[in-house]
């Protein structure tokens, strides 16, 4: 009957049952963003034991889950686990098989949706949420808060600055000076940005602050250089004189239910400007004052704000995606290519060929497309390889097994290749062409199969046209332990760490005329060569 | 009847407002600013324009995008989008030429095709790729289009805008059309776009920072030097530029003074004493001085429509990302230095300006973003188009150099009272130090006199004659007492002139 009724609720919306019980449900919406393979929210508050009716509506173009995981449970972890048994995940529609697992909803599939019906937990604390999906957890994710914890404190009200230009090393009586130029802070949130002072400046924000009961409050503020918070005219919270803003400092201070008057001082001499300020009640979560928060208030009551380095993916649909830019990895001439199928490269244009390999989800473009575009992303995606070295070049001349391999050092070109770029054919896969010793040399990849699954494999063409060198081979492959298999080579390559991050490097390859040199698996140069590098389903390496 | 009392009323409510308006002529009065919508699946961060043939345009993006842009030179609501190719790192530069769209990347000039007609590119073919990259996200190349002699200019940022990691870091470098990279200037530091003057001549702006007192307009004359020296040890491999410059003064304070102590016209480290000690140091045809003409300068643009944008015909438009606006430069040579003057010309795009291109019909193409870098027009990236309303803002025109003072000229005649009143002009003179050190403020301020202000025969101009010039000197004029004909004040009074060199005659 209590179920029947809340399929029609709206939210929010008082149900009476006989005997006077009453009971508020919550509606929560929570789509998914097409093309984005992100939840549209990925923070909410409920209250314990309180009724929630949970729509979730899947607005992209692919499956999507919504698993909720008991609090501290690494949900990206539990659902990215699942790749090492995909047959197993795939019958249960990629929903874990885990204790921790609290709630669930269907495989929803495109532009559907499913209803969840629950009454939150009476235990506080943050339940994670994730899509369990193969590589969709790292970054479709969110947080439901349960209990009063992690509400979040009424913001500043009325916030005004004034601008004071001058040279300080400990915080001056403002009052005594002029201000160079004052007025309203719309967004209520203190914020250093105003004209284009770096150097040698000072703001005194006043506002209003809202206690929502008599009781103790902590300010805390942490700033780069001097700062201040004053309430009710009294300093609360000091930490003046020039420094980084690396310590918070926090003061307490006894309010009464009611409006308080507000005041931070702060000053800029030279170097970086940084400055953050919060509060805290007794029934009331951390809640930044600043639009910028300090690096340990991550795990505060905050508003929702979007990870600059995360959420952004580019998703492969039909067509493969070129993605040129900063791929850890891939060299400073890397050209990223998702293929669908489920495996990436980045080819290298200064080391012309696939630097490094790796399967599921392509890049995420956040960390290019959001601020300057600086930084080494990694690969979305998991089990990275790096087939044939880091800054080696592909081709040899009568190589021993002991010879070194010809590499390019860091920083140099390759004398003897020129790059020359790339087409796209009908389907939009690239062929990417160079030039070395008079071949000229053009290479495309495709995936066979489903990288994700068992047999999918990365297959590389390359086919050579003009002069070959004589003895000239091709390195296809390289690794500590290379040894023949059904039709292929099981290759141990050299591990590698990509900004921190581990990856063994062991893999698979299979190409005609192969012969194992030491540590190199080479085929002489010939007008076609065709190889395919696979992933063994031992386990999964990821990122996040 | 009713219906059309009640439009009367509504047209005379709305008319006093405008006609108290009319009093105080303003930008929009003369350049009106229009606003596209762009596709919504991306984020239409305009790096760079090109023109292509019937009309269309070619807009490349930050994120790497470039889009065939149709109808953008008639009503918004006509404008269709198509994208041309995706995936490419930073498109700072497109040209089009023989059917094919050269796009300058990260790290190289290729040629892009569209062999299929299904309006997407297929062929990516590298015209050159010869320069260094580090991986350091400020390592920008800035592409031109192609020059008089059949070439592309390369602007190669110096890493992180300070150093030079790889090769010809700080360096502009031309693109031979059979792929070869042929080192042309050195002494860049960070730099912002790059254009053409009407008679070919390529400048392009540089950014506020070590040796960049201000940004600036640069002349790139083949085989100058442009004022950093981080790059200067490519020298090495360039042998077509000979011997490497001597390095400029890190900083000078002399008898023990402290920076910020006044000592005009006597320290060392000033580009006019500094470019006769260094014979390839070209100074900055043009100061864009920082805080009032912007502060972050991006594309140029030469009015070669004939007329069709107003009465500045062969003068360069420069845009500024961070004061979302561009600004007007005029020129003139002297002593075979170039110099002039600069006026703020229009303000309010909607995000901050890097890419800007104007086509045949006299309308101005102009986009950007402010991501990374915070701009005044509040919106994270724009694509808009600048027409001209047909009306003449009253404006200085030009100032050409006398050997005392400065010929102005007017777009419109000037009431001679006014005009020839010294009362109505004020300047002052000032620089910038040119040191190793971060920018810098403006330096050795001087109040000259204007001791004659003399009405032209022509009723269009006026010589100005000062007391003193300085040469090497940034003198700024007031123009505020200054009315046309008509009454109207000149719509941007200050100007500022960088005067290189002084005339003979």
């Amino acid at each position: 009957m209590f179920r029947t009724i809340l399929f029609s609720a709206v939210a929010p919306l008082l149900i009476f049952t006989t005997g006077a019980f009453a009971a508020e449900v919550e509606t929560i919406t929570i789509k998914t963003l097409k093309a984005q393979m992100r939840y549209d929210t990925t923070e909410f508050d409920v209250k314990p034991g309180q009724k929630v009716k949970l729509v979730f509506q899947n607005d992209d173009d692919m499956p999507h889950n919504m698993c909720f995981f008991q609090p501290g449970t690494d949900a990206i972890a539990l659902a990215n686990k699942q790749i090492e048994n995909p047959d197993a995940a795939l019958k249960r529609d990629w929903i874990p098989e885990d204790k921790s697992l609290w709630l669930h909803s269907k495989a929803v599939q495109p532009k559907t949706s499913d209803t969840l019906i629950f009454t939150a937990p009476e235990k506080p604390g943050v339940y994670p949420f994730v899509c369990t999906f193969p590589g969709h957890a790292a970054i479709m994710n969110g947080k439901m808060t349960v209990g009063e914890k992690g509400k979040r404190g009424p913001g500043l009200t009325g916030l005004k600055f004034q601008l004071y230009l001058g040279e300080w090393k400990t915080l001056p009586d403002f009052s005594k000076l002029k201000p160079h130029r004052e007025g309203d802070v719309k967004d209520n949130l203190v914020q250093l940005k105003f004209d284009d002072y770096k150097n040698d400046f000072g703001l005194v924000f006043t506002g209003k602050l809202d206690a929502p009961k008599d009781g103790e409050y902590s300010f805390l503020i942490a700033s780069d250089d001097g700062g201040r918070i004053l309430i009710d005219g009294k300093m609360i919270a000091d930490d003046d004189g020039i420094h980084p803003a690396s310590t918070v400092r926090e003061g307490r201070v006894k309010l009464t239910k009611g409006v308080h008057d507000f005041r931070l001082d702060y000053f800029q001499a030279a170097g970086q400007a940084e400055l953050y300020a919060a509060w805290r009640g007794a029934d009331f979560a951390l809640t930044p004052l600043t639009k910028a928060l300090h690096p340990d208030w991550k795990n505060a009551a905050k508003p929702k704000k979007k990870n600059e380095n995360s959420g952004m993916p580019l998703v492969v649909a039909q067509e493969p995606i070129i993605y040129r830019n900063f791929i850890s990895g891939g060299g400073n001439r890397g050209i990223g290519v998702g293929y669908p199928g489920n495996a990436s490269i980045a080819w290298s244009a200064e080391y012309f060929g696939p630097v490094i390999a790796w399967r599921g989800a392509f890049m995420d473009a956040a960390r290019h497309w959001n601020g300057r575009g600086g930084g080494q992303q990694l690969p979305l995606g998991f089990d990275v390889l790096r087939p044939a070295g880091e800054t080696a070049l592909p081709f040899a001349v009568n190589p021993t097994a002991d010879s070194p391999w010809p590499e390019v050092p860091k920083g140099e070109r390759a004398a003897d290749y020129s790059w020359k770029g790339y087409d796209l054919d009908a389907k939009r896969y690239p062929t990417f062409h160079y030039e070395w010793k008079g071949s000229r040399i053009s290479e495309r990849f495709e995936v066979e199969g489903d990288a994700l699954a068992g047999q999918g494999k990365l297959v590389r063409v390359l086919k050579i046209d003009g002069s070959i060198p004589a003895g000239a081979v091709m390195r296809v492959a390289t690794g500590s332990a290379i040894t023949p298999t059904g039709g292929g080579f099981n290759v141990t390559g050299e591990k590698l760490s990509l900004e921190g991050h581990a990856f063994d490097n062991v893999f698979q390859v299979a190409v005609e005329g192969a012969t194992v040199s030491g540590k190199n698996l080479t085929v002489p140069l010939r007008p076609e060569i065709k190889i395919s590098y696979s992933w063994p389903n031992l386990h999964a390496q990821h990122l996040h | 009847m009713k219906t059309l009392r009640i439009l009367t009323g509504l047209i005379l409510a709305t008319a006093t407002p405008a006609m108290l308006r009319a009093a105080d002529p303003q930008e929009s009065d003369y350049y009106k600013i229009t606003t596209f919508d762009t596709p919504k699946e991306t984020a239409f961060e305009v790096s760079s324009i090109e023109l292509l043939p019937e009309g269309k345009l070619a807009v490349g993006t930050r994120r790497g995008e470039i889009w065939t842009v149709s109808n953008a030179d008639s009503e918004p609501a006509n404008v269709k989008y198509q994208l041309f190719a995706s995936g490419q790192h930073e498109v700072l530069g497109l040209a089009f030429k023989d059917g094919w769209l050269y796009e300058t990347n990260r790290y190289e000039v290729a040629k892009l095709k569209d062999t299929t007609g299904d309006g997407r590119a297929d062929k990516f073919e590298t015209v050159c790729d010869k320069w260094g990259v580090s991986g350091d996200y400020h390592e920008y190349a800035f592409g031109s289009r192609f020059d008089k002699n059949g070439d592309l200019w390369v602007l190669l940022c110096l890493t992180g805008s300070f150093t030079s990691q790889t090769e010809f870091r700080g360096w502009a470098m031309r693109v031979k059309p059979d792929g070869s990279l042929v080192p042309t200037c050195s002494g860049i530091r960070s730099p912002g776009g790059i254009g053409f003057d009407a008679d070919g001549e390529v400048y392009y702006t540089d950014n506020q920072g070590p040796w960049r007192g201000p940004n600036n307009l640069g002349h790139l004359v083949p085989g100058s030097f442009q004022g950093h020296p981080g790059g200067n040890k490519w020298y090495e491999k360039a042998p077509n530029m000979g011997r490497r410059p001597v390095d400029p003064i890190p900083e000078a304070f002399q008898n023990g003074r402290k920076r910020g102590d006044h000592a005009p016209h006597t320290d060392p480290d000033r580009i006019e004493f500094e470019r006769k000690r260094i014979k390839e140091l070209v100074p900055p045809a043009v100061c864009l001085v920082y805080g009032k003409i912007g502060n972050s300068s991006s594309f140029i643009v030469c009015d070669l429509s004939g007329g069709k944008f107003g009465p500045f015909e062969k003068q360069l438009f420069v845009a500024d990302q961070s004061h979302s606006n561009i600004a007007r430069v005029f020129l003139e040579e002297v002593n075979g230095v170039k110099q002039g003057g600069v006026f703020p010309f229009l303000k309010g795009f909607k995000s901050g300006l890097i890419g800007g291109r104007m086509n045949e019909k006299g309308q101005l193409f102009a986009g950007g973003s402010d991501r990374g870098w915070g701009a005044k027009g509040g919106q994270p990236f724009s694509f808009e188009r600048v027409d001209w309303t047909g009306k003449v803002p009253f404006e200085v025109h030009a100032m050409h150099a006398k050997p005392d003072g400065f010929d102005v000229t007017f777009t419109e005649p000037v009431d001679a009272k006014t005009a020839g009143n010294v009362a109505s002009y004020t300047a002052r003179q000032f620089t910038y130090a040119y040191r190793e050190e971060y920018g810098g403020p403006e330096v050795d301020e001087v109040f000259p006199k204007i001791t004659k202000a003399t009405v032209a025969a022509d009723g269009k101009s006026v010589r100005l004659t000062f007391d003193k010039l300085i040469q090497g000197d940034i003198h700024e004029v007031h123009f505020d007492g200054v009315r046309s004909a008509d009454g109207k004040p000149v719509l941007h009074p200050v100007g500022y002139f960088t005067l290189n060199e002084i005339p003979a005659k």
